[in-house]
């Protein structure tokens, strides 16, 4: 039994001497990211009614390679004894959630195991990781990528999708090509062309009413110049059955489309940019029954709502979801996807003007409107037909005028005014319609090189749904390393008086290098908030929570 | 068995422990230019001196608060001999406000685009703001947030080791 386990013990040293002087150790980097929240019951917006008050996400990475061609990636994730609220249930306990071997040489690039990717604006394809949402939809499969030369780039892909720890039952496939004519235009230009298939095989919903597969093709061309830019992108996507009441028909089976066009022009000191989408039943999931569901989970491909993306928590009350599906929920609510605008100007006053000041100002407006596309809704004959480029019903605008000013060494000033209006009815598919006006003023005071001082006030005026809300946030950095914050959100006039509910925080960091480690307690709200530098998702709760972010151990 | 098992797991992960450390050499990612064309990052450092990679979003206050600071002493920076690359992570939703945003703002930095943020996971970057710092291809500082007035701390340590270059 002794000389059993001394030979084990000695096995032992033997194989971790072999890791250790192997080279897959030697270039071994690693990071490790934990979030965990203890939830307590609040008086105001009512106890924890989950099981598991202590919930925490935990993200451990390793990368390693072997010479210039072989590398190596493993994650493992951790959510226990519970994923934190707001993430998928599929999130379950430890285990591994990708991998990946690269094998890279001179224009040939091979992924087998977990792999990201996206064809052109992703309208069609996008895979990828977004722990703050949730998000892993990362392939398991095969992706390679070949460049024939300067010009010709291909790449094709294979592979399951991947949701929670689980993996879709049907297939992706895909091939993307990218041909760059600049060479023959020879004036200091880009064009660019790209084409690219997209395949969806759902070996889970099998009828005889559609296909497995779902076909998407995308053409897009790409042309910019010293001052200007432009591009065009058109997709097709094959027949699909509607989801009617949460299941889906076997009569109501239509095709799907997206159309992108966008332009800019500039030059130093003024910047425009104009984008028109089209998107009618676009939304692609790697298993159709996930359609809608509301981590996001299996879809394969990005459609995000082209707005102004805000980083005040007032400007996020009321925030846009691009609306690219069929939805048949009565004659008076019937959508077949959006269409609309979005133009931002930038411009900046030169210092030593009149409104520039010492240092200059920057000017920045933005506006967009979103419309659901306009035709012939035949509620009871579950039956549409769309016009190309007409506007229906608004769903969203918005308007938005901002002003940056460094007034001395130790003080600035951001101005934001906003005015918004929000068909939650047709959006959300309930009732009511908001129009708000919104300012935010944010002051920046530095004490000395590294303590400074930021102030940013708040305010959201509307008649409609929860009426006037303010905020208010103070952040104090006393040194590079620690920072401490307190805000608040107040929806002052809420008609129900036990809604009229603070949205208090308070919490600090300490960060040091690419080691951070953050505290905070208080109720959320959720959304998007940024303190300390950093800008993150939080989900609504009440409660204490923790972040450690390192890259060692 | 259980125990040697255990016994196992808690050696190969004390080895390996022994040996981790972070990401000191840029990575091999394409991204892509300012026009649309993949490029690789490994080629994208200052042959001549230092590199400092800022990656940063349209929508991140804090990273244009970061590159504005930079851009409002580009001079005393310019001098340094050091190359600022700012590489955008922002996706397709916010990727066309890019252009538009740094000619409005007359910033003089290289911009490159890492739109589905290959670049960024390849080095291990949590959020943004993130900026990195590299003498040739070899990552010599790391540093995530940004507070107003660091922006000085960096510029003391480039110019720590531009001297100690020369």
């Amino acid at each position: 039994m002794n000389n059993k386990k001394t030979i084990y013990i000695l096995l032992l040293c033997l194989f971790n001497n072999f890791i250790l002087n192997s080279q897959i150790l030697k270039n071994l980097t690693s990071s490790y990211e934990s979030f965990s929240a203890y939830y307590l019951d609040d008086s105001k917006t009512g106890d924890f009614s989950y099981d598991k008050r202590f919930r925490s996400n935990n993200y451990f990475n390793l990368k390693s390679n072997i010479g210039n061609n072989w590398n190596f990636e493993l994650q493992i994730e951790s959510y226990a004894p519970k994923s934190l609220l707001n993430y998928s249930e599929n999130f379950e306990k430890t285990n591994i959630s990708t991998f990946k071997i690269d094998y890279n040489k001179n224009n040939l690039s091979v992924s087998l195991g977990n792999f990201y990717e996206q064809f052109g604006s992703g309208m069609i394809l996008r895979s990828w990781e977004d722990k703050d949402l949730g998000i892993n939809n990362s392939i398991r499969g095969l992706n390679a990528k070949y460049r024939i030369n300067d010009e010709i780039n291909i790449s094709t892909l294979i592979g399951n999708q991947k949701k929670g720890f689980k993996y879709s039952k049907g297939f992706i496939v895909g091939f993307n090509s990218e041909f760059d004519f600049s060479k023959a235009i020879k004036n200091n230009s880009t064009f660019l062309l790209g084409l690219s298939y997209v395949g969806r095989n759902d070996q889970k919903t099998k009828s005889d009413f559609y296909p497995e597969m779902t076909n998407l093709f995308s053409a897009r061309i790409d042309y910019s110049s010293s001052s200007f830019y432009s591009n065009f992108e058109i997709v097709n996507k094959s027949e699909n059955p509607v989801v009617i009441f949460g299941s889906l028909s076997d009569s109501f089976i239509k095709k799907g489309s997206a159309i992108l066009l966008n332009s800019g022009y500039f030059k130093n000191g003024l910047g425009l940019d104009f984008t028109f989408r089209r998107l009618e039943n676009m939304s692609l999931f790697s298993e159709r029954e996930a359609f809608g569901n509301v981590y996001n989970e299996s879809i394969v491909n990005y459609l995000p709502a082209l707005t102004k993306q805000h980083d005040y928590s007032l400007t996020n009350l009321y925030v846009y979801a691009a609306q690219p599906n069929v939805s048949f929920q009565s004659p008076m609510l019937t959508k077949a996807g959006e269409i609309g605008i979005q133009t931002d100007l930038y411009y900046f006053i030169e210092n030593e003007t009149f409104f520039g000041g010492k240092y200059g100002t920057n000017l920045s407006i933005n506006a967009s409107v979103w419309n659901n596309l306009d035709g012939n809704f035949d509620f009871n004959n579950q039956k549409y037909e769309t016009e190309l480029l007409s506007f229906g019903e608004k769903y969203f605008s918005e308007i938005s005028f901002e002003i940056r000013k460094k007034w001395s060494e130790k003080f600035d000033n951001i101005f934001l005014f906003v005015n918004q209006y929000y068909n939650k009815r047709l959006v959300e598919e309930t009732t009511d319609e908001v129009k708000s006006n919104i300012i935010v003023l944010e002051n920046t005071y530095k004490l000395n090189s590294n303590k400074s001082l930021r102030l940013e006030l708040q305010h959201l005026s509307t008649k409609d749904d929860s009426k006037n809300w303010s905020a208010i946030a103070l952040e104090f950095n006393l040194s590079s390393a620690f920072s401490i914050y307190f805000s608040d959100l107040y929806n002052y006039q809420n008609p129900e008086k036990d809604k009229k509910i603070h949205y208090y925080n308070a919490g600090g960091s300490y960060s040091k290098g690419i080691n951070r480690y953050t505290v905070n307690y208080g109720r959320q709200r959720g959304g998007l908030v940024c303190t300390g530098g950093i800008c993150r998702y939080v989900p609504e709760s009440t409660g204490l929570s923790f972040g450690i972010t390192t890259s060692f151990f | 068995m259980k125990n040697k098992i255990l016994l196992s797991i808690i050696s190969l992960i004390f080895t390996i422990t022994q040996g981790i450390y972070s990401q000191d050499i840029m990575p091999s990612v394409y991204i892509k230019n300012i026009s649309g064309k993949s490029i690789n990052s490994k080629t994208t450092y200052n042959k001549k001196g230092l590199t400092v990679y800022s990656f940063w979003a349209t929508w991140c206050v804090p990273c244009i608060n970061e590159l504005d600071n930079i851009h409002k002493e580009i001079e005393k920076w310019n001098e340094a001999n050091v190359k600022i690359i700012a590489i955008s992570t922002d996706d397709s939703r916010t990727k066309r406000r890019i252009r538009p945003l740094v000619n409005g703002k007359k910033w003089g930095f290289e911009i490159l685009l890492d739109e589905n943020q290959a670049l960024k996971r390849a080095l291990n970057i949590s959020g943004i703001p993130h900026t990195i710092v590299t003498k040739g291809n070899r990552i010599i500082y790391r540093k995530m947030g940004y507070k107003p007035g660091e922006e000085n701390d960096l510029y003391e340590f480039i110019l720590k080791n531009s001297i100690a270059k020369n």
